[in-house]
């Protein structure tokens, strides 16, 4: 309180008449200083003043739409853009205190107004404080909650008033929990041991820190009451937190499941079908994200190559908001196809002189694997490349403080999309029966008409087309590099052994069961490399119970 | 049959003898050892760009005591055993004067053997963890306290009570962590603040701090899940040494959970620009790093050495150097620094012995690189300057503080009292 | 003809062994040949009979294993843990103890390292562990008839595992960056030229000896048991034979073999970490089999040599260019070239001869195809 009274008195004093002042013009004057604690001090006078204009303008400034031009004088002007650009891309420029057009500006010519750490605190603040009433739940809810963190008995009153109001259960909840955490700085015993009763009550996981400081603190000054409050308190959080790690460890490991069973699929029928053993499996899911890669350069800024001194530039489309999020859509099918693509050609090149030598074809397409990741790295270069997720693959739902990611939800729904939809594929449809057949019984498939080898192709192009899809969506979860494929290629043919070659549905259930027993295990042990260790040592164990894995293809043959 | 195999046996020996290359009296040969391809070549090939450009703006300009630079580049492969054959075969074979190179503390371990044994000179560019000195390695790189230990100055001034330590599972991150938990108990910070776990002897000392994943570890969803309730009470951060290729399934993972760096930030201590192309920076705005250089640095040193490296990529014919995007950051300006400083030594010493040129290093010389003014150390570190900066939109760093010259000290661990606890 | 062939490997071998353990190292001495070509020599030395002991295991037995990089890496341990000791005070810290347990906080040598400063005890410990391993491994797999592909990738998870497991620090063995820096072994130093050229005769003669090993072995009854195993299993145990303890004593014998050749590549190389045990290891040395020629002795033992004088080269010459072309080398010789170098003389024989009679294509591909 007294930094803003200070604050104000010092606007005053330097000319400022702050009462006529309008959040604009403020801003515009903090715009122009060099010091950005001075700029912090500015902002921070903001907070009585409209709070949707002043959410409007900070949010502008913080995401870099507000612009320093330098004038004719020399003199730096802050302005902001139009949306519509012309011809050479210019777009027109307003003066940002006034409004007055200053003319077409090339956006890249000019420099963006920064903010740091110091300065965006001090906005946080205020934004926070004009966040309390704006009309989304989900900003009201974060400004209660950082105010409650804060534990600033200044913020009380506005919170109280705040609460009468309100109508979202989550913000009221919110509203509560930030009202106890303030009371816990409360001069009063009573009041705060009301207030731990009430962090109790709603188990409230970010209070845990105040009030172990209260339970230090009270057993220091022999207060037991409160210490025995705030214990209690403390006592029900640790059950709750205990439920929201049992609950959050189910859902990450159906979530690490399902995305071992997207990458592991195309291999089940790559090799649980056909037999053929693909170690360049890893490699089709980074041509897959790769393609990924490509398209969202196409839909954005375009992107140049020089490959083996060969130069290919691909022009952008620069596209923006609900265009650019719907990238991915088409990077789907796209990476579907570019892998299927290559599997025709590795078949065809390659694996079809192998089919008789497994063995070898492991070595063969060992060789392609390398070549391959040589190849992205000469193509686009050694670096990872930078893969964005679009918008609404970038969030999170959060239910009773567990933790779902909108991605996560979404490899949930992928992957039961394309167990349904290869199952289909292969159950349903005439394709499926001629791959049964051949896979089945290959003479008897050729005896009977079947072209056997345009089947192999098909197939082949199949299990290499899903690892393209994998790649798609591991790369809005991962890195995507030249050896983006080495990192999940020991994991795909663990998870097709145990779940038992020539059988989709053991597939299904060994991804499931490896990713949860690594998450649970991880959770247990606060490891994750003894995690991962032991879930290797599981499956060596595993497969000495079912040397077949889970389910065997019975067959009368002797020898496979 | 034995004609030829006799023939197979002789081309092989031959390929591997006769690397003999017509040696111009003119001309000095420098080594450059870095892994081109394998895991490593995603860092490494950075340096050898900016080592052959710094060598034709130094031949340029008549070269080094007037001898032209002929470079050798080798092929680690990210191959520990071949690091150590290929420094012992540019020491031996090719008799480089100097060698600039290695990334990874393994890679330096392996090849530090060899060059004790040929009493050569290695150039380290890139951050480590110290507890080492070699009289026959210069290392240019930052040690712990040009980076962990002011990030760590710098989050406790901004009002930080508690740090989650995070780190990959080797030397580096576990001696980084040990030395800041000693650091940050000395600053005051009681140990339940300390997040990531402690392994402790039956003693009780703790022997590890922090929480280690494996190389190539692609599923944060647990860590992230432990960090958010970790930093739910306010005022946490994320210390960060993890490394490269991790980073962006962390991060990707740390943005879906909703977590910002105003909520709690994360400093790392292995993204640079060149590592930050490939995360998602929009959703990373205002996470923290430190280095001894940043390519947003303004003064007419850093300018002139951008400009005239885009320059150099645009013109190069050398094979396998990517053109597009490229950035500059804090381990290839050390390389550049150090090839600087190298000439300045053999130029003061008259001589590319050795000996010589350690001993002119050792006196203590100055160069005005790209990130200011870096100085030699008689314990063949570097004194510099430490920024530490934010990430921007852009991909590069908002410089928010910096504290000039500092000491490179190697032995940090155990340095660091525990402040008694004043209650 | 299979005689005369016996004759001239034979006489190869004598030549190889004459210029390997006398010739070489007496150049050397003189002065003639440098210490680097002999460091690499040496080195691939090693790998040679590193490529023996898998060729025994794929090319005779027919598992395909891909742990043989870990039982390389064990015997490489083991001896690693002995130069270590003797490295004394010598180290960064000037501690009597290993400089990665001063780091960890260890004031005292741990229990298990203790034995280790005798080169005797070490020395068993490179055979005992590998075959420790080996056995119990081997056991489990073959007792419940895992074979072909499921044995590779069975083999593989194993060293999987065990490089996790090594990467960690808490095993005492130096996590990610193992050891290095070695100084002495039998009181010598270590990298002196002197001592290297012991190492070089020593890894020589064990080549050799491994080679008169094997080849004995598969000259015998029990060389016939493996290689009908690795034909058709099922009729050898219907032929009233136990196929999985023969399984069994192959698969241990090659994993001493590996040890052995780590143990060798250690001083030579001068570090040892986890980084050797990776599956990509274990895949390369069964590229160097294949490119030599597998199911022969000589095969090996020249796809090792020829493959890493290659990769010494071109990682120098074309650093950017030489995964391509050891994967494209690779792709090659298991389309066109199935026995591998050694076998080049015969397949162009073969060529030669069905260019007269046609009706020689089939029982050619078929002896092609195992």
């Amino acid at each position: 309180m007294i930094k803003l009274i200070f604050a104000v008195l010092l606007s005053w004093l330097l000319g400022a008449s702050i009462y006529a002042a309008t959040p604009r013009e403020i801003i515009a004057k903090a715009l122009l200083i060099e010091d950005s604690e001075e700029q912090a001090k500015l902002v921070t006078s903001l907070g009585d003043s409209d709070p949707q204009e002043v959410i409007a303008l900070l949010t502008l400034w913080k995401e870099g739409g507000i612009f320093l031009n330098v004038d004719a004088a020399g003199a730096k002007v802050p302005v902001t853009l139009d949306e519509e650009k012309d011809g050479e891309g210019k777009q027109l420029a307003h003066r940002f205190d006034t409004g007055a057009a200053v003319g077409k500006l090339l956006a890249s010519d000019l420099n963006a107004a920064e903010t740091d750490s110091a300065l965006r605190l001090a906005m946080k603040s205020v934004l926070d404080m004009a966040q309390l009433s704006s009309p989304d739940a989900k900003k009201r809810q974060e400004a209660v909650e950082t105010m409650g963190s804060e534990q600033d008995p200044e913020r009380l009153p506005a919170l109280l008033a705040r609460q009468t109001r309100e109508t979202d259960s989550r913000v009221k909840r919110a509203i509560r929990e930030a009202i106890a955490l303030i009371q816990l700085k409360d001069e009063n015993d009573a009041v705060k041991i009301a207030a731990c009763n009430e962090l109790g009550a709603i188990r409230s996981i970010p209070s845990q820190d105040a009030l172990k400081a209260i339970v230090a603190e009270a057993t220091a000054e022999s207060k037991t009451n409160l210490a025995n409050a705030a214990q209690l308190a403390l006592n029900e959080i640790a059950k709750h937190v205990t439920f929201v790690n049992t609950a959050g460890t189910a859902f990450r490991g159906l979530s690490l499941g399902s995305i071992l069973l997207v990458v592991a699929i195309g291999l089940a029928i790559t090799f649980g079908l056909m037999g053929v053993i693909n170690m360049a499996h890893g490699e089709m899911i980074a041509i897959g994200a790769y393609t990924t890669y490509v398209v969202q350069c196409v839909f954005g800024p375009g992107l140049e190559l020089s490959p083996f001194g060969i130069h290919i530039a691909l022009p952008g489309m620069n596209a923006t908001g609900t265009l650019y999020n719907c990238y991915f859509v088409l990077a789907l099918p796209l990476s579907f196809l570019t892998a299927a693509l290559a599997g025709i050609a590795l078949e065809r090149g390659i694996i079809r002189f192998l089919y008789r030598r497994p063995l070898e074809s492991l070595l063969a397409t060992w060789g392609v694997s390398l070549v391959l990741q040589q190849l992205f790295r000469l193509t686009f270069g050694a670096n990872n490349v930078q893969v964005s997720s679009p918008s609404w693959l970038s969030g999170n739902w959060t239910v009773n403080d567990v933790l779902f990611g909108w991605n996560r939800v979404f490899v949930i729904v992928f992957a039961v999309a394309i167990v349904f939809g290869v199952t289909m594929l292969l159950k349903k449809t005439p394709l499926g029966l001629l791959i049964r057949a051949v896979m089945q019984n290959r003479q008897m498939a050729a005896c009977m008409g079947v072209r056997t080898e345009r089947v192999n192709m098909l197939t082949f192009a199949l299990g290499s087309g899903l690892a393209g899809l994998a790649g798609a969506f591991i790369s809005q979860i991962g890195n995507v590099g030249p050896s983006l494929g080495q990192l999940y290629i020991v994991d795909c043919f663990m998870t097709v052994v145990v779940g038992g070659v020539g059988n989709l549905i053991g597939t299904v259930i060994s991804a499931l069961g490896i990713g949860m027993l690594d998450q649970s295990l991880q959770q247990i042990l606060g490891n994750p490399v003894l995690g991962k260790i032991l879930v290797l040592l599981g499956i060596i164990l595993f497969l000495q119970w079912k040397p077949a894995g889970l389910f065997v293809t019975k067959s009368r043959s002797l020898e496979n | 049959m034995f004609q030829s195999l006799k023939k197979s046996i002789l081309a092989a020996g031959i390929a591997t003898v006769a690397v003999l290359s017509v040696q111009a009296q003119d001309t000095v040969k420098v080594g450059i050892l870095h892994s081109l391809s394998g895991t490593m070549a995603i860092s490494e090939t950075s340096l050898r760009d900016v080592l052959l450009f710094t060598f034709d703006e130094i031949n340029a300009k008549g070269g080094v005591a007037g001898k032209k630079i002929e470079p050798v580049v080798v092929d680690g492969a990210s191959n520990w055993p071949l690091f150590a054959e290929k420094a012992k075969q540019l020491l031996e074979q090719d008799k480089c004067a100097v060698v600039f190179g290695c990334w990874t503390s393994v890679s330096r371990k392996s090849v530090l053997p060899v060059f004790e044994k040929n009493n050569g000179l290695l150039f380290y560019p890139v951050q480590y963890e110290g507890e080492e000195e070699s009289k026959n390695v210069f290392y240019t790189a930052e040690a712990v306290n040009q980076q962990a230990t002011p990030s760590i100055d710098y989050l406790l001034a901004q009002g930080k009570k508690k740090f989650y330590l995070l780190g990959s599972d080797y030397v580096y991150p576990q001696t980084t962590n040990l030395v800041l938990l000693e650091y940050l108990l000395s600053k005051g910070v009681p140990i339940e603040n300390i997040g990531g776990g402690f392994k402790k002897d039956e003693s009780g000392k703790v022997i590890s701090a922090g929480k280690y994943t494996p190389f190539g570890h692609t599923d944060y969803q647990q860590i992230i899940a432990e960090i958010k309730q970790f930093s739910a009470g306010g005022k946490a951060c994320v210390v960060s040494t993890l490394n490269g290729d991790t980073n962006v399934p962390f991060f990707k993972e740390y943005a879906a959970a909703g977590l910002t760096a105003e909520k709690c930030p994360v400093v790392s201590f292995s993204i640079s620009e060149d590592e930050f192309r490939a995360l998602p920076a929009k959703q990373l705005v205002g996470q923290l790093g430190c280095w001894t250089y940043f390519q947003s640095i303004k003064s007419p040193a850093n300018k002139a050495f951008v400009d005239n490296f885009q320059g150099w990529l645009k013109q190069t014919t050398v094979d396998g150097v990517k053109k597009e995007g490229r950035v500059t950051c804090s381990p290839m300006v050390l390389s550049y620094d150090g090839v600087y400083l190298w000439k300045a030594a053999v130029e003061k010493a008259g001589s590319f012995e050795v000996d010589k040129v350690r001993e002119a290093l050792q006196s203590g010389l100055s160069f005005n690189g790209p990130g200011g003014k870096v100085t030699s150390q008689k314990n063949m570190h570097l004194t510099k300057n430490v920024f530490i900066g934010e990430t921007k939109a852009d991909g590069q760093f908002k410089i928010l503080k910096q504290y000039d010259g500092v000491f490179g000290e190697p032995w940090l661990k155990g340095t660091f009292k525990p402040k008694v606890a004043t209650k | 003809m299979k005689s005369n062939r016996n004759k001239i490997e034979l006489i190869i071998v004598a030549i190889a062994a004459v210029i390997l353990i006398v010739l070489l190292p007496a150049l050397n001495a003189a002065g003639v040949v440098s210490n680097f070509t002999m460091s690499v020599w040496g080195k691939y030395l090693c790998y040679a009979i590193l490529a023996i002991s898998v060729d025994l295991l794929w090319g005779y037995t027919g598992l395909l294993s891909l742990g043989q990089s870990l039982f390389f890496a064990l015997g490489g341990y083991m001896m690693g843990m002995h130069l270590m000791r003797m490295i004394g005070d010598l180290g960064q810290y000037k501690k009597p103890i290993p400089d990665f347990l001063v780091f960890l906080g260890w004031e005292q040598l741990p229990a298990f390292w203790v034995p280790f400063s005798s080169l005797v005890f070490s020395m068993l410990m490179v055979i005992a562990l590998p075959a420790i391993v080996a056995t119990g491994f081997g056991y489990l797999a073959f007792r419940s008839r895992i074979k072909g592909v499921y044995f590779s990738i069975l083999t593989q998870a194993l060293t999987y595992g065990a490089a996790l497991m090594f990467f960690r620090n808490d095993m005492l063995l130096g996590g990610n960056n193992g050891f290095t820096d070695f100084k002495f072994l039998l009181g010598a130093d270590v990298r002196a030229a002197g001592t290297q050229r012991g190492l070089f005769i020593a890894t020589a003669i064990v080549l050799i000896a491994v080679y008169g090993f094997c080849r004995w072995l598969t000259t015998t009854k029990f060389g016939l048991v493996q290689r009908a195993v690795r034909d058709s299993e099922t009729r050898v145990l219907f032929s009233g034979y136990a196929a999985a303890n023969y399984k069994l004593f192959v698969f241990v014998i090659c994993a001493i073999i590996a040890g052995v050749a780590g143990a060798l590549y250690v001083p030579q190389v001068g570090i040892i970490n986890p980084s050797e045990m990776q599956t990509d290891k274990s895949l390369e040395i069964i590229v160097w089999v294949a490119v030599g020629g597998r199911g022969t002795l000589l095969g090996p033992v020249v796809g090792a040599v020829v493959i890493n004088a290659l990769k010494s080269w071109a990682t120098r010459a074309y650093p950017d260019l030489w995964l391509l072309m050891l994967g494209g080398l690779f792709i090659l010789v298991v389309l066109f070239m199935p026995k591998g170098i050694v076998g080049l003389p015969a397949q162009i024989r073969g060529l030669l001869k069905r260019k007269q009679t046609p009706s020689a294509l089939a029982t050619d591909t078929a002896a092609a195809t195992p």
